[in-house]
């Protein structure tokens, strides 16, 4: 009932607006407006299906800053040598050219949530009846002492969409002969929660062919990590003696580093680098925070619809909600998107609103031809996303069945970025 | 004749019973609208723009996806996330996801 009088009243509203202000192309306006900030997992996805589901019945804008999207999954592969960079890039053409998407190339500077309304970069404001933030992470440089915007470039984190995984490559196939590489994964909750160690296995695959006497040193700030035993496993069978991996309990706390002296500095021990990948604490991006629908660093949600629990006009997904049990990554982006569009066009259009779903896998490469996974199925819960079932691989299964992980991730990355983009 | 009878029963009951455990009943309940919502979760990998490492699925017999669905689901057929899937389904949802990737364009 309730919303069913928000929806006349919006559907009011935006009739006597049109009639007033613009009376010659009313048509279009009357139509529900959705904006979508953010291009990425969570959001291209959750655009292209309440464009494309509801048959041109909703306006869908869609707010990204870049051009084009690189996709932080597979960045790794690119690292170790796997892809080349071209083949992890993906423009925005195909969103408005077979949806009727309308993609702004803008940066979403601030949200009006009692007028409804997105203030852009260039100044326009646009405006919705309900609007979808998936904007990423942002991170937390001020979370390890001497990191600092300046520091990416002599320490890339290479956590966020675009070329500073590049940076980090060229840095590591330059690397002397024999030198150490040291990775400070991130503290939780973080984007990717296997990233950090298949950044690790494939830094040590180029090494491998490249440099074998050099050496990789993890700082963890954690004790345990995902797929922990796969993935030491794995580089003990690969690169046996090349990895160091030095948990939280042992250095007893990352103390600071300097991108100068390329030191990372511990409780046990000060380490030195000829390269480091840094990657620091995160948080929900900042539109996210600025539209006031955070509660800490994150986003709560309702699970049910992937609504935030502060506005029931705004949907957060992907890395930027607290998704409780789901992991940060992009397929829980993805399918998080898919809840929320489905709940949208009930909202706006009166569509059937099924109840939510929700799934993940993550496959990592290890070596060539070494894929593992880890996955699970999640439900609506009262309060949280709960898991339903879920799996990982085995330390002992075969070559022949990591190999088809491995081909059945190729699979996933060629689905889901048609799912995102096509 | 009691004997011809007889037999002319049996293979009555024994199609009835293959068709009733084969075929349409397998698709009974099957809801088009709740197929192209659940088919989201099947196309974040399932693609027709590839085959490669995953089998694209648009177009093919609404059958024969509820049957793998099922065998998936029993665990008969092997791959994690295709039975971690499959176990979360119930016979409405595969017959209408069924239904519904037969409907898309191959
Ligand atoms: C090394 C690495 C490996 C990974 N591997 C995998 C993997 O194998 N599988 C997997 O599922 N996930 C993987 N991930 C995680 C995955 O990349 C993220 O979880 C996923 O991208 C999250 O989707 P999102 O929509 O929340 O954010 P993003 O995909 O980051 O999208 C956010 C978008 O919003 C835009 N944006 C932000 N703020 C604004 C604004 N104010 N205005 C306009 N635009 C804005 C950004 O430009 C960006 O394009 C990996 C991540 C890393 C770092």
């Amino acid at each position: 009932m309730n919303n069913l009088s928000r929806r006349s009243f919006v559907s009011f509203a935006l009739a006597s607006t049109s009639l007033l202000a613009m009376p010659a192309i009313s048509t279009g306006s009357a139509r529900p407006k959705v904006v979508v900030v953010g291009g990425g997992a969570g959001g291209a996805t959750a655009a292209r299906y309440i464009a494309k589901d509801s048959k041109g019945a909703i306006d869908v804008t869609l707010i990204e800053a870049s051009k084009h999207y690189y996709t932080c999954f597979y960045s790794n592969l690119y690292l170790g040598g796997f892809r080349d960079y071209d083949s992890i890039g993906h423009s925005y053409d195909n969103l408005s050219a077979n949806h009727g998407v309308n993609v702004v190339h803008d940066w979403a500077i601030s949200v009006d949530s009692a007028a409804r309304k997105v203030r852009l970069g260039s100044g326009a404001t646009v405006s919705y009846d309900r609007l979808v933030l998936s904007p990423g992470i942002d991170i937390k440089y001020d979370s390890i002492d001497g990191y600092s915007v300046e520091a990416q470039t002599k320490m890339p984190h290479a956590w966020k969409s675009g070329t500073q995984v590049k940076v980090l490559r060229d840095q590591v196939l330059s690397m002397p002969k024999g030198g150490t590489f040291a990775m400070v994964p991130p503290p939780n909750p973080y984007r990717c929660p296997p990233g950090p160690y298949e950044r690790i296995s494939m830094v040590a695959h180029i090494l491998k062919e490249r440099n074998p006497t050099a050496k990789i040193v993890v700082i963890d700030p954690k004790n345990k990590f995902s797929k922990q035993g796969l993935f030491m496993a794995g580089w003990e069978k690969h690169y046996p003696g090349m990895v160091e991996w030095i948990d939280n309990d042992t250095h007893g706390g990352i103390k600071n580093v300097n991108p100068e002296t390329m030191e990372i500095e511990t409780d046990l021990d000060t380490f030195k680098a000829d390269v480091a990948c840094v990657v620091p604490a995160q948080r929900a991006g900042a539109i996210a925070m600025n539209a006031g629908v955070t509660d800490g660093d994150w986003s709560p949600i309702v699970p049910a619809s992937m609504q935030t629990k502060a506005d029931g006009n705004i949907y957060v997904l992907g890395d930027a909600s607290v998704a409780s049990a789901m992991p940060k990554s992009g397929f829980s982006a993805n399918s998080q998107a898919k809840v929320a569009a489905n709940h949208i066009r009930g909202e706006l259009t009166d569509s059937r609103v099924f109840p939510a779903k929700f799934s993940n896998t993550c496959w990592s490469l290890v070596a060539t031809n070494d894929g593992i996974k880890v996955g699970a199925n999640y439900k609506a819960g009262e309060e949280k996303i709960e898991v339903v079932d879920k799996f990982v691989s085995k330390t002992d299964e075969g070559n022949a069945k990591r190999k088809k992980t491995y081909e059945e991730s190729i699979g996933w990355y060629n689905g889901i970025t048609t799912d995102m983009f096509s | 004749m009691v004997n011809f009878v007889f037999k002319f029963f049996i293979a009555i009951s024994c199609l009835l019973i293959f068709r009733g455990l084969l075929a349409e009943p397998l698709l009974d309940g099957a809801d088009f609208d709740y197929g192209e919502y659940l088919s989201g979760q099947c196309l974040t990998c399932h693609q027709s723009s590839s085959d490669e490492g995953i089998p694209a699925i648009n177009g093919a017999e609404a059958l024969y996806i509820a049957k793998k669905l099922i065998l998936y689901k029993n665990k008969e057929l092997e791959n994690e996330v295709m039975q971690l899937v499959a176990s979360a389904l119930d016979k409405e949802q595969i017959a209408s996801l069924a239904i519904y990737f037969n409907s898309l364009e191959k």
